[in-house]
Parts: C-alpha cells; sequence; structure tokens
C-alpha cells in the first residue's frame, strides 16, 4: 500500500492521459459486457415480466404452441378435477393510433373471460359509470368493449368513453374505453401498454374463429401443481403444453439463444481486447519505469514487492474500470435493448416492450467487477513478472529499453508452433460428419481448436508485427526516405511496444472480420432462398408484419383473392411456432401441390417430385435444412409432432434451405395441419397473376375488395424481399457495433502506443530537432508510425479474421442456426475498413505528434 | 293436524327417491315466493333441527309453479348513490332442480338482447350459456368461481344457485329479533355441510311463520355478515305469496341491488323448444 502511494500515484499523476487511456481499456471492455448482457437480460426480463404479470395467480397454463386450441378443450380442462378455475385467454398485440406521447403505439391485447378470470387476475376499474364499471356485462354486450391500463390511459390522455381506433382482422376499428384499470402488477405488464377486452369479440376482431390461444388455471387446493400437470397431460395428450407461465419465459430464452450466443461471443471479444489495451499499457509503464523499478532494487526491495506493486497497479486501475465500466454499460444498456427490442419484433414477431426498466441485475453488476479487475490482473500478470525480473544494474543504464531477446521469441515461436499443431489437430482429427458432431467430444475440441488458434496468433503477434514492419521499411522509406525511416526503425526497435496494440486491433478486426463474413454469406443465401422459394408477384397479408401472426385472415380469403380479376393462382400460407423437442420451432402449413407447381425447390436430401408428391399426399413432412442439423434428422426419419388433435407421425421426405425460422421449420400440407391443428386460419396469401396484368391495379382490386371489411396489407414481391433484407440488416447490426469498437480500440491502443513511442524517443527526438529536423518531419514521423500500427494490425487482423471467419461458420452451422453457408471473405467490408482504421490511426496520431514538437527541447536533451 | 302428517311424509319419499334436492332455484328467483301460513299451534313444536329443515322444504313446496314468467327491474345502487338499471324479461319452465330458465335483458340499449340460458340439474351445478347478438356468439358460462359477482348486481353466482337440500345443516336460531317488518318469523341457521364448498360460513334465514314466506337471508364469512337480502312487497300471485321486490346489499362495498318484479305470473304455457341454444339465437 506505501508502494502504491508514493511509487504509482505519482507516476499516475505524472501520466494522466496514459492512465485514462489504460483504464478505458477496461471500461470499453467491461461496458460492452454490462450493456449487451443487461440489455439482453432486459428483453428476457421485460417478456417474463409481462407473463408473470398477465399470469396473476395463473399456476399452470395449457398452450398448443402459437396454433391455439378448440374452444371444447376448455370443458375439458375445467373438468379436471385438480383444476379449481380455468379461463382462456388471446393475446394480440396491435398497433394503435393513440396519441403518441412516448412513442408507445403498440398495446398488448388481453382477450378474457370476465365471468371468472378475476379469480386469477386481479383488475379493478378505475372510473367510469358504475353499471360499467363493475359489469361485466355491457363489455360482453358491446364487442368494441375496452378496459385500459391506468398507464397507458394517461399517457396517451385517454378517459373513459374515448374512442380508440385499433388494427383488427376486420381493419381499423374504434374501440370505446369502458373503463381504466387501476395502476397493479396486471396493468403494469408489457410496460403498461395494455387492455382487455372480452375474448370472444378478441375472437372476431383477431380472427381467431373458434379457438383459444392458451388456458390459464389455478389448481384446486389439497392438490399439487404436479399432480395437476399430470392430470392434464394426460387428459389433453402430448399436443399441449402443460406447464407453470415460467415455461413460456424459457421458450423465448430458447428462440432467443442464437442471438444471446452473438452477445456472448461479442462479450467475450470486447474483455479480450480491454485485457490486450491493459497489457499493452502495463508492459510499457514497465518498459519506462525500469530505472525506477532498478533504483527500487537497489534500495532492498524484494522481486515479489515489485510484483505486487504492479499487480496492486492493475488491480486499482481494473477497479476504477470496471466502475467505469458498469456504469457506463448501464448507460449504454437502454440503447441496446431498445435495438434488441426492434430485432426481436422484426424477426420473431414478439413485440417487445420498450418501456420496461432496465434489468440491471446486481449480481450481474458484480461479476462484471469481478471480471474487469481479473482482466486487469491477468492482463498485468506478464509485465508484473517481467518488472520482478528486471536487473538493478542494467536498469540503471540510460538508453537500454526495448529488445525483444532471441530467447524469448524462439519460446514464443516454438510454443506457437506446437500449439497451432494441437490446433490443426483438433480441426481435423474429429472430421465433421453427422456421426461425430453428434459427440460432444467432438465439439469440445472443436472449440479447443478454435480457441488455440487465436492463441497461436497472439503468441506470434510480436514476431509478425515485427516482420511486417521490417517489410513496411522499404515502402515507408520510398514514401518519405527520412520520416519514413525514422516510423519503421522505431516500430523495429521496439517490437513489444507495438505488438500489444497490434494484437487488440488484430482481435478487433477478426472479430469484424467473421460477423461480416457471416453477414455476407447469408446474405447470399438468403437472396438465394427468396428468389426460389418466394416467387409470387403479391403477398397479401392481415398484418403489416410478415413475422406477425396475432392477426389471421378466414380461410374465405384465398377464394376471394381468387376470384379478383388478373389473379391467377393463390396460395394460402398459415405459419406457426411450435414446440418440438422442447424447442420452439416454425411449423408452415402449405398447399404443396400448388407450391410444387409454382416454386420447386432442389431439396439438399431427397429427390424433388418424390418429396412434392409424398408432402402433397400427406405422407410426409419437409424439414428445413438448418432443423436437419440442429436437430440431427434425416431424410427418411420418423417425425412425431405433437398436435392438439393427436401425434402426427410421419416421415421426413426431403430436406430444403430455408431460412423462414432460425430454429428450424417444418413443412406440412395445409390438409394435413387442417386435420391435426384444426386451424382453418391464414397468415399469408401468396398471389400469381395472369401474364400482362399490371401488378398495381390488382394490388389495387385486392384493397378494394376487402375495403372496411377486412385489413389487408399488400406487399409486392419487391417489397417483401426488402423487407426480409431489412430485417437481416438489423439482425447483422452488430456488426457495425463490432466495427465502432474496432475502431475505438483502434484509435485508444494507438494514441496509447504512440504516447508512450514518443516518450521514450524523447532525446531522439530532440536530438532530431537539434540538428536541424523540422517540426513537419518530426510530424510525419509520428503519422507514418502510427499508420504503420495501423496497416500491420489490419494485415494480421484480416489473416486471422479469414480463418476465424471458418470457425464461426462451422459454429453457425452446427451449434447456432444450422445454416449452411458458404465461405465468403467479406471484401468490401475490408475494403472500406482500410481507409476507416487509417482515418482512426491518423486521428490518434495527432495529439502525440503535436505533443512531440511542443515538447521542452532542453528537457529532450537533458540525458546528453 | 294434516300438516304435521306431510312433514314426515315428504321426508319419507325424497328419501326413497334417493335425491334430496330441494333447490334454492337460482335462489333469488326462488326467494320470491313463499309458502301460506302455518296453523300457530305448529310454531311451538317447530324448534328442533329436523323441524327447521322441515321449514324451509315447505316454504320451497309452496313456491311449486310449472312455469314462471315476469319483467324485472335491475337497479344497482353503488355505493355514491349512483344507480345503474337494467331490465329484462324472465321465463322459467319446470322447478325444484330441472327448470330451464331463458333470461333476456330489454335494456339498456348496450345490452339488448343478450340472453342467458340456464338448465338446472337436480344433482350438480347448472349449466349456463349466454347470447350476445353484437358478435353472433353464444357462451358457456364457467361457473367455477361462485363468489363472482353476478354482472355487476350485488347478487354472487353462488347466491343464484340451485342448492341441494342435504348440503346443509339446518338449526332453529333463538332469537330476539325473529321480526321482519312487523311479522313474526322462524330464524333459521343454515351451514354448509363439509362436503359442500361455499363462499359463506353460514346464512341466517327469516322465514315468516303466516305465510311461509322468505324475509330475510343473512350471508355470513366467518362472524362478519357480509350480504343481506331483503325482501318486500309480499304479494299473493295465483296462490303463491311472491316478494315483489327484493334487495340485496353487499355490506363489504356499500352497494345493493334491488329486483323488481312486474308482469308476474305463473303456471303459463311456455314451450319447451324455446328454451334451447337455438332458440335464444333466433330471438
Amino acid at each position: 500500500m506505501t508502494l502504491l502511494r508514493l511509487i504509482s500515484w505519482p507516476y499516475f499523476r505524472r501520466h494522466v492521459l496514459r492512465t485514462l487511456l489504460t483504464v478505458a481499456g477496461i471500461v470499453l471492455g467491461v461496458a460492452v459486457f454490462v450493456g449487451m448482457h443487461t440489455a439482453n437480460h432486459t428483453v428476457l426480463d421485460g417478456f417474463s415480466r409481462t407473463v408473470d404479470r398477465i399470469a396473476g395467480k395463473t399456476e399452470i397454463q395449457v398452450t398448443a404452441g402459437e396454433t391455439g386450441f378448440d374452444e371444447e378443450i376448455l370443458d375439458k380442462v375445467q373438468s379436471a378435477s385438480t383444476v379449481r378455475v380455468a379461463v382462456p385467454v388471446i393475446e394480440a398485440v396491435v398497433d394503435t393510433n393513440a396519441i403518441d406521447h412516448g412513442g408507445q403505439g403498440n398495446l398488448l391485447i388481453l382477450g378474457i373471460d370476465m365471468t371468472g378470470d378475476r379469480s386469477l387476475r386481479d383488475y379493478d376499474l378505475e372510473s367510469g359509470e358504475d353499471a360499467v364499471i363493475d359489469d361485466p356485462l355491457v363489455f360482453l354486450a358491446q364487442p368494441d368493449s375496452l378496459m385500459l391500463s391506468k398507464e397507458f390511459a394517461d399517457k396517451n390522455h385517454i378517459t373513459v368513453g374515448s374512442r380508440l381506433p385499433l388494427g383488427t382482422a376486420e381493419g381499423e376499428k374504434p374501440f370505446t374505453v369502458r373503463g381504466v384499470m387501476k395502476s397493479s402488477a396486471l396493468t403494469s405488464a408489457f410496460g403498461g401498454n395494455l387492455a382487455v377486452m372480452d375474448i370472444y369479440a378478441a375472437q372476431k376482431m383477431f380472427g381467431r374463429g373458434r379457438t383459444f390461444d392458451r388456458i390459464d388455471l389455478a389448481v384446486r387446493p389439497g392438490r399439487t401443481i404436479a399432480e395437476c400437470e399430470r392430470e392434464l397431460q394426460t387428459m389433453l395428450g402430448p399436443g399441449f403444453q402443460v406447464e407453470p407461465p415460467s415455461g413460456r419465459g424459457q421458450q423465448f430464452e430458447a428462440m432467443l439463444a442464437a442471438y444471446s450466443m452473438m452477445v456472448n461471443i461479442s462479450s467475450a471479444f470486447a474483455l479480450f481486447i480491454g485485457m490486450f489495451i491493459i497489457y499493452n499499457s502495463f508492459a510499457i509503464a514497465v518498459t519506462q519505469r525500469r530505472s525506477e523499478i532498478g533504483i527500487l532494487r537497489a534500495l532492498g526491495a524484494t522481486r515479489r514487492q515489485i510484483r505486487w506493486l504492479f499487480l496492486g497497479e492493475s488491480a486499482v486501475t481494473g477497479l476504477i474500470g470496471s466502475i467505469g465500466g458498469v456504469v457506463f454499460g448501464v448507460v449504454i444498456a437502454r440503447g441496446i435493448a431498445a435495438s434488441i427490442g426492434t430485432l426481436i419484433s422484426d424477426v420473431y414477431g414478439q413485440t417487445q416492450s420498450t418501456t420496461e426498466a432496465l434489468a440491471t441485475d446486481p449480481r450481474l453488476l458484480g461479476v462484471a467487477l469481478v471480471i474487469g479487475i481479473l482482466t486487469s490482473l491477468v492482463a498485468a500478470a506478464i509485465p508484473a513478472r517481467n518488472a520482478a525480473r528486471v536487473d538493478p544494474v542494467q536498469a540503471l543504464q540510460k538508453g537500454k529499453y526495448q529488445v525483444l531477446s532471441a530467447g524469448e521469441s524462439r519460446l514464443r515461436a516454438m510454443l506457437a508452433a506446437v500449439l497451432g499443431a494441437i490446433a490443426l489437430v483438433c480441426l481435423v482429427a474429429p472430421p465433421l460428419t453427422s456421426a461425430s458432431r453428434q459427440a460432444g467430444g467432438a465439439r469440445a475440441l472443436f472449440y479447443l481448436g478454435f480457441s488455440l488458434v487465436i492463441v497461436v496468433a497472439l503468441l506470434l503477434s510480436p514476431l509478425l508485427s515485427l516482420g511486417l514492419a521490417k517489410a513496411l521499411r522499404p515502402l515507408l522509406t520510398r514514401l518519405r526516405p527520412v520520416e519514413g525511416v525514422l516510423a519503421a526503425d522505431s516500430l523495429i526497435q521496439a517490437p513489444r511496444r507495438t505488438s500489444a496494440s497490434v494484437a487488440a486491433l488484430m482481435l478487433s478486426l477478426t472479430l469484424v472480420v467473421a460477423f461480416a463474413g457471416m453477414a455476407r454469406a447469408s446474405y447470399d443465401s438468403i437472396i438465394n432462398w427468396m428468389q426460389t422459394a418466394l416467387n409470387p408477384d403479391l403477398f397479401v397479408m392481415p398484418s403489416q408484419s410478415i413475422v406477425v401472426r396475432t392477426i389471421r385472415f378466414p380461410p374465405s380469403v384465398g377464394p376471394d383473392i381468387a376470384a379478383i380479376p388478373g389473379v391467377e393462382r393463390v396460395q394460402t400460407v398459415r405459419d406457426a411456432r411450435i414446440v418440438f423437442r422442447k424447442t420452439p420451432i416454425m411449423l408452415v402449413a402449405i398447399e404443396v401441390a400448388s407450391m410444387a407447381q409454382t416454386a420447386q425447390r432442389v431439396p439438399v436430401a431427397g429427390n424433388a417430385d418424390q418429396m412434392y408428391r409424398r408432402a402433397g399426399a400427406g405422407e410426409g413432412l419437409i424439414v428445413s435444412d438448418n432443423l436437419a442439423l440442429l436437430q440431427h434428422l434425416s431424410l427418411g426419419e420418423m417425425l412425431e409432432i405433437p398436435a392438439p388433435n393427436g401425434l402426427v407421425r410421419l416421415p421426413i421426405v426431403g430436406i430444403i434451405v430455408d431460412f423462414s425460422d432460425q430454429q428450424g421449420t417444418i413443412f406440412v400440407d395445409r390438409r394435413q395441419f387442417l386435420k391435426y391443428w384444426g386451424d382453418d386460419s391464414v397468415n399469408v396469401v401468396r398471389v400469381y397473376l395472369k401474364p400482362g396484368v399490371q401488378m398495381p391495379d390488382v394490388r389495387q382490386r385486392i384493397l378494394e375488395r376487402f375495403a372496411g371489411q377486412r385489413q389487408v396489407f399488400v406487399l409486392t414481391n419487391a417489397e417483401l424481399k426488402a423487407y426480409i433484407l431489412r430485417v437481416t440488416d438489423q439482425w447483422f447490426g452488430l456488426t457495425s457495433i463490432q466495427i465502432a469498437v474496432a475502431v475505438l480500440v483502434a484509435i485508444l491502443g494507438i494514441v496509447n502506443t504512440l504516447t508512450v513511442s514518443i516518450t521514450d524517443r524523447r532525446r531522439e527526438l530532440g536530438v532530431l530537432q537539434a540538428v536541424g529536423g523540422l517540426q513537419g518531419q518530426i510530424r510525419r514521423t509520428i503519422w507514418l508510425e502510427a499508420l504503420s500500427i495501423a496497416v500491420i494490425g489490419l494485415t494480421l487482423g484480416f489473416v486471422l479474421g479469414a480463418i476465424n471467419l471458418y470457425y464461426i461458420l462451422q459454429i453457425v452451422q452446427y451449434d447456432i442456426g444450422g445454416m449452411r453457408l458458404d465461405y465468403e471473405f467479406p471484401y468490401p467490408t475490408m475494403l472500406a475498413l482500410v481507409p476507416v482504421m487509417l482515418a482512426a490511426a491518423f486521428v490518434a496520431a495527432i495529439w502525440p505528434a503535436e505533443s512531440a514538437v511542443r515538447g521542452s527541447l532542453v528537457e529532450a536533451l537533458e540525458y546528453e | 293436524m294434516s300438516k304435521q302428517r306431510l312433514w314426515p311424509r315428504r321426508h319419507e319419499n325424497t328419501k326413497k327417491n334417493g335425491v334430496h334436492v330441494l333447490p334454492f332455484h337460482f335462489i333469488f328467483f326462488f326467494f320470491v315466493c313463499f309458502a301460506p301460513s302455518w296453523p300457530t299451534g305448529l310454531q311451538s313444536s317447530l324448534i328442533a333441527a329436523d323441524n327447521a329443515r322441515q321449514i324451509v322444504e315447505e316454504a320451497q313446496k309452496r313456491t311449486d309453479a310449472k312455469s314462471q314468467r315476469y319483467e324485472g327491474v335491475l337497479q344497482v345502487f353503488d355505493s355514491k348513490g349512483k344507480i345503474a338499471d337494467k331490465r329484462w324479461t324472465f321465463e322459467r319452465l319446470g322447478s325444484h332442480g330441472q327448470s330451464k330458465v331463458v333470461l333476456r335483458f330489454t335494456a339498456p340499449a348496450e345490452v339488448k338482447g343478450v340472453a342467458m340460458l340456464i338448465v338446472n340439474h337436480p344433482d350438480r351445478a347448472s349449466d349456463q350459456w349466454m347470447w350476445t347478438p353484437a358478435i353472433e356468439r353464444d357462451r358457456r358460462i364457467a361457473l367455477q368461481d361462485r363468489s363472482t359477482r353476478f354482472f355487476g348486481t350485488d347478487f354472487s353466482f353462488e347466491d343464484l344457485e340451485e342448492r341441494d337440500v342435504n348440503q346443509y345443516d339446518y338449526t332453529l336460531a333463538a332469537g330476539d329479533d325473529a321480526t321482519v317488518d312487523g311479522a313474526a318469523c322462524w330464524k333459521i341457521q343454515s351451514t354448509p355441510k363439509e362436503s359442500k364448498s361455499s363462499q359463506y360460513t353460514k346464512s341466517i334465514v327469516w322465514v315468516r311463520k303466516d305465510d311461509y314466506a322468505f324475509a330475510r337471508i343473512e350471508n355470513y364469512v366467518k362472524d362478519q355478515v357480509v350480504r343481506r337480502m331483503a325482501y318486500s312487497d309480499i304479494q299473493n300471485v295465483q296462490g303463491i305469496w311472491t316478494a315483489r321486490q327484493l334487495e340485496m346489499a353487499d355490506l363489504r362495498r356499500g352497494s345493493r341491488t334491488r329486483l323488481t318484479l312486474e308482469k308476474l305470473e305463473y303456471n303459463v304455457p311456455l314451450k319447451d323448444e324455446d328454451f334451447t341454444l337455438q332458440a335464444i339465437r333466433r330471438q
């Protein structure tokens, strides 16, 4: 402690900027970790909280995926001996044209049966006519009745009796606010944007026919939840999920698994990058303070004390940086959460409330603090060890700075070679066959190999930096004979000073390459898929979003559209998320025979003709390639899909590439779907036009046909594809965050390196100026040094990124999305990054360059 | 004396049938009727628990009618004095646990056309459906939580259920205030048996001694009266003593609901086919 106060504190005070930069490394890593995890938790918690608040006293919920089930199931459930009370529920998120003060246009509509619902949910009306307040009769009698949460009513200045327009299956309808619910746990669900309406009116308004989304129930006193679950599961069969409300949260979490994985990878990289910034700072600090260490050692300080001095410094730096990172992370979490919310809404159709409070989990913040400090300690461990090994005699000799010893270099190279060989063995030893990849051990080896590749790259970064710096020397010499040589020599003489910055930059770019490569491959695959699978001229939908399935068409819409002049063919599609092997996947009911004629898709396994013929005859199922990969399914395998009306037991007759859902898709013929799910509603009508017909005319006719009767959105083929690509853009929005982080890392690392470089070379720069060197030459030297670091970082980053991309595509294929993506190096992004990184390097060099030319010449020449 | 002989015989008969269903038949509808007065000499002998039960049975017997029709005015007075009115027509076919009821709201405009069909069963809870013309939907009303209020009135669904007399124990409660509106009454305590689930711990029923009409019912939760039903304007309609006005007060909420019976008729010709789901959808 005394050493920290007497030795470290004055050093920090003398080098405020560098200290701040070091702390910034930790701030960056911890902030990304905290920000991304807090945002992720906020979204997941928001969903779970909404589920819990709506569930009220519900102990068990009965669902059948998104398809819902027939009303008659309610009678069965109510008759169960373990059930005290069971009430049906419909949920729909609708857009409202309410006066929108907080950007809160979406409203969660809860359709309930008010005759029994209040035994599970606690709500009361605050104002309104007495006959309306506690009299559900008027509420039930008028299908336009709506009860709003006090939160939503206040926010939008809505009072009892107001009319509120809502988008329904029958078009936009004015609803009458017949009550305002007092604030309670229920009304705060979905960020307070909640409304209650009669369930039977909701069925009509949202095109649900005679189905319910789920049944909420409470267990009879004296019976256990487990008993009730068993009874209901036996009674209803495997087509129903009988589980506590928390089960829905788990399903939601499972749906977001791919996104969570990406968040985790990003967080880990951010921390890793932060670690290198700290390593860089401490390595430089040790080098700079060699004489100070030498004096301490000469005065009797032990190696142990020196090591602990530096570790202590790093712990304090880590603590301060972590606190800053936690604060900054919480600040940025709101923005990230909003972005994730939009993504989830657009990709999964699960509209999220954006008004939920941030889920700042104290445990996560605690973990972040610990991780920040540990990262700092780990990063400082090698510099601290080096500091402890400083020889006092050598240290007190002026001018003996950075030398990468040949022994150290050899050791690193040997270690890298050994680890590289192991990585190669891990990669090739268990070939990624379908059989071997099922073995957990093979995946562990794969991940070990992946980690070792990164470690090898880091070990080799000083050597590679040195090599690249030497390679750059002729170029720099040709560019600027004096400044170029000086810049190159500075890098060559002090590779350790440069290598950590380069390593941090390399890691950042590695991640950027991986994300950009994945994005590019995904775009290409998605575009290919869209060209074959999405070839109708028009898509008619009941909702503006293709992923929102809470409002649906009745089956009659198909023939109605088919009868419109100019329409050659229509295909009705019903898609719904179901639970298959405990994973939420997409079930798509299609008119297989018709699809076979219009959108012939080449299966990756199976024969196209047989696939369509058998699936169309109800003799088989078609599954997506990603489902087959994630669930280890193969052609001909018998699938068992639990449905409300029984177990669907059909073989896989074809596997096709499909990007409808990240967790996978099963295609079933519409007749089979009707038979087993009893759901005749329609999500999308695919419309093919007659040759020569004007598309805008038909579009207009469709809109006119349903005007005033039904809410209809007509998208052209191009609009739908643009929508999908926009959603894909959002999904890969993380790439832009990564690029931002990479730029920040570049700036931080280069500023740090150059600051030290100038301090180290103060004497050299002083002599240069003394013998007639111009300020402009000094500036250019520093600039060239910065640009060289960026070039080296870019080169190594691209190389490691290219390797990393291979691994990431493997992970995406086998562990995340089951997407079989082609390897494509993201040249456009990388080319765009070159000027960005060079500009960042130049910006980073401005201040150090000015500092170098404005430094005191006398002070610089003191050494002489 | 004939009355004294009548009770044991009736008791035996019901035992023989094996079904002791003496429904409180949608209780407030049931309570609009009450039996003719008893001979005074009988009163002093009816002090045992069994006799308390016989009083209830007799009260119910005197309301027997093949059918019933009236137009009801329902007024809900909230704690602030605000009044909400509704009107309905009520038709009942059959009695004593095997009746069918159609209740059709006629006012206000928001609820006009809403109809309810209630099919009572002797051995289980009634089935109830509701027809909502605006969405052209009928729905089954599942009375799982019987303490729920009946569409904003001060009656709970349990108050409206037909009750199996065997599921309650009856005792004559001695008390000084066994007089309601100047009429001498028996004060009978009805307690649900263990097998019977009820929101109420017990009920105290006042039965007028002169005509067996119910005069008042107080429903208790633990030792606190939570709902009180008062019967007034008792008239003899076609030989059946009937309260033309019933008022249920919810003492916890401070609100009350008054039902006034207009154009009351018994034994009117009603068709069985008018008491079906199809029928309530038609009209």
